[in-house]
């Protein structure tokens, strides 16, 4: 049963454990004694039905299901009440026994909290949805108050993303390592990127995307989602190296670059497959050795994985006075001013109306790549009024980003006319 | 540096909080030689805020104006790293700041901290101190407030 491949969604999912727990004792009595439970009774005219929702529908594998009830009320689990009682939802089943608690299962869903829609997911194919009313005690009224059962059809097909243009000439491609190489059983992936920029996942730009190694994978549907699992390796933080652990052996690899919803670019954005030769370190020790040392550009400092750098103020799409104090936040690392090594730590640079710089450099010093040197963590800028973009890359004591980047989703900020100060202080 | 409406603002705010017990203590002899901070500079919370009921475990996020963050022993001009006091008072502003439960040293420059705090009512106080861990001179700090952990 649990392999239906039916999942809640999440909000759902403590409503339904409640009910759970709170029905698990008397099922236990009913299944030990057998005995049927009381009935409340229903009026007559009760009427339970779907909302939006008929017989045959095509719908998509993630629906909102919305319940109507006429001629009772609604009340939560638990709470005994004349002519009340709670949804529950039955997929893909019959009618359960009567005189019994609807079981609660991923096929009875339980709605204690007197909720009157749920978000489902179903897999493609044919379902049958019913709806089921049942009292305090989640034993159905007498007579029973259910909805006509009705079959959706939910389409094989997820719907087709729309993907991101490519710019012709970007490519990616690993530095320093070549179709048949030998490499050890933990070894360094370093991945190059030309004419197109890295941009994290979820940060929408013109010619951006983060990178994705394919490892023992053919090209993945190019229209949908890269699936994310050991063979789909993604690097949404615009990681632009990755030590990779291989059983000895040989092995493909490849570079596939995914926009902001991980969907491959149009035309893709793709290197060549490479076959490598994967030996146990001892043997390999020479050639692993060799093509770290032969990398391009700097030393990067090295930054926890779970850093992460973010606006206080203000949020994505907000409306903001030409001046703003612009407030940053920085999760799992430190703050230290520029020319300062300290491991853990470096300086916030705001980048304003730029796309992310080259991750291998320093970050240039201009207008618009404002440098908070002296370890500041926030600051008041003037913009012209408009839409601007802001986003912020964290920077080693040499103005480095580190790997991977620390820095924020780019974020759009609207710039209200008229020079009024901001009236909020603090 | 342009001297705002804002930064007088906040340099009264700072003004205001180091006007009360310490002005007392101040005139005493001081061994370590204190920092100045740069006019206008001030730590506050960007949460919690004053009176606000909080979980028992949350983040304090700390706000520094028109100052820098470095981490404790990094000597650095008008920069200094943040202190969190819970349920406690600045000890001697001349002395370095203790380092216990009470008195939470983010000494690597951070600028957030997750802390667990019993349910009941609790203080929070900021306290930036400089590379040896002593608080400025006049001491930035902010307000100290009361949260209510349910």
């Amino acid at each position: 049963m649990p392999s239906r491949a039916l999942r809640l969604i999440p909000t759902l999912v403590p409503a339904a454990l409640a009910c759970a727990m709170a029905i698990a004792l008397p099922v236990g009595e009913a299944a030990a004694q057998a005995r049927a439970m009381q009935r409340s009774p229903a009026p007559a005219t009760a009427k339970l039905s779907f909302v939006g929702l008929a017989n045959n529908d095509r719908v998509s594998g993630k629906l909102t299901v919305r319940f109507a009830i006429s001629g009772m009320e609604i009340a939560p689990a638990g709470q005994a009440r004349r002519n009340a009682g709670h949804h529950h939802l039955l997929i893909d089943t019959g009618l359960p026994a009567l005189d019994q608690p609807i079981p609660s299962d991923f096929n009875h869903i339980h709605f204690g909290g007197g909720q009157t829609e749920a978000e489902i997911a179903l897999t493609p194919g044919r379902h049958t949805l019913q709806l089921l009313f049942a009292d305090h005690a989640h034993v159905p009224h007498d007579p029973p108050v259910v909805s006509e059962r009705i079959t959706v059809e939910v389409a094989a097909d997820p719907a087709e993303k729309p993907r991101t243009a490519a710019a012709s000439g970007g490519r990616v491609f690993f530095i320093d390592l070549k179709d048949g190489a030998t490499i050890p059983t933990r070894a360094k992936i370093r991945f190059g990127i030309e004419g197109i920029v890295i941009t994290p996942a979820g940060t929408m730009s013109a010619n951006g995307g983060h990178h994705h190694l394919l490892v023992d994978a053919e090209v993945p549907a190019l229209d949908r989602e890269i699936p994310s699992d050991f063979n789909h390796l993604h690097f949404g933080r615009g990681q632009t190296e990755v030590e990779l652990s291989l059983p000895p052996g040989e092995h493909t690899l490849q570079l596939l670059l995914g926009d902001h919803e991980h969907v491959p670019h149009d035309p893709p954005v793709m290197s060549e497959r490479i076959r490598v030769r994967v030996v146990d370190t001892v043997q390999a020790g020479s050639v692993a050795s060799a093509a770290p040392v032969a990398g391009v550009g700097r030393a990067r400092t090295a930054a926890p994985n779970d850093a992460a750098v973010y606006f206080i103020y203000p949020k994505d799409g907000a409306t903001i006075f030409p001046s703003s104090t612009i407030r940053f936040g920085l999760r799992n690392m430190g703050v230290a001013p520029a020319g300062v090594a300290k491991p853990n730590t470096g300086h916030h640079h705001l980048l304003v109306d730029v796309p992310t710089p080259g991750l291998g450099e320093p970050i240039p010093s201009d207008l618009n790549h404002i440098h908070l040197g002296g370890g500041q963590t926030e600051r008041r800028i003037t913009l012209p009024p408009g839409k601007h973009t802001l986003q912020l890359l964290l920077a080693d004591a040499a103005h480095v980003p580190h790997d991977p980047p620390v820095m924020s989703e780019r974020i759009t900020v609207t710039v209200m006319p008229g020079g009024r100060k901001s009236a909020r202080r603090r | 540096m342009r001297i705002s409406r804002r930064s007088v603002a906040g340099l009264l705010a700072a003004s205001c909080v180091m006007a009360g017990p310490f002005w007392a203590t101040n005139v005493l002899a001081q061994p370590a030689k204190r920092q100045k901070p740069p006019p206008g500079a001030l730590v506050y919370f960007h949460y919690p805020l004053d009176g606000l009921r909080v979980p028992e475990r949350f983040t304090v996020r700390i706000g520094l104006r028109n100052m820098g963050v470095a981490p404790a022993g990094v000597e650095h001009a008008a920069t200094g790293h943040h202190h969190l006091l819970i349920d406690t008072d600045p000890g001697p502003p001349g002395q370095p700041i203790p380092s216990d439960y009470n008195n939470i040293h983010l000494g690597n420059g951070q600028t957030e901290v997750v802390v667990t705090l019993p349910k009941g009512p609790h203080t929070l106080q900021l306290l930036l101190g400089d590379h040896t861990h002593t608080p400025h001179d006049p001491p930035v700090m902010s307000q100290k407030i009361t949260i209510y952990v349910r």
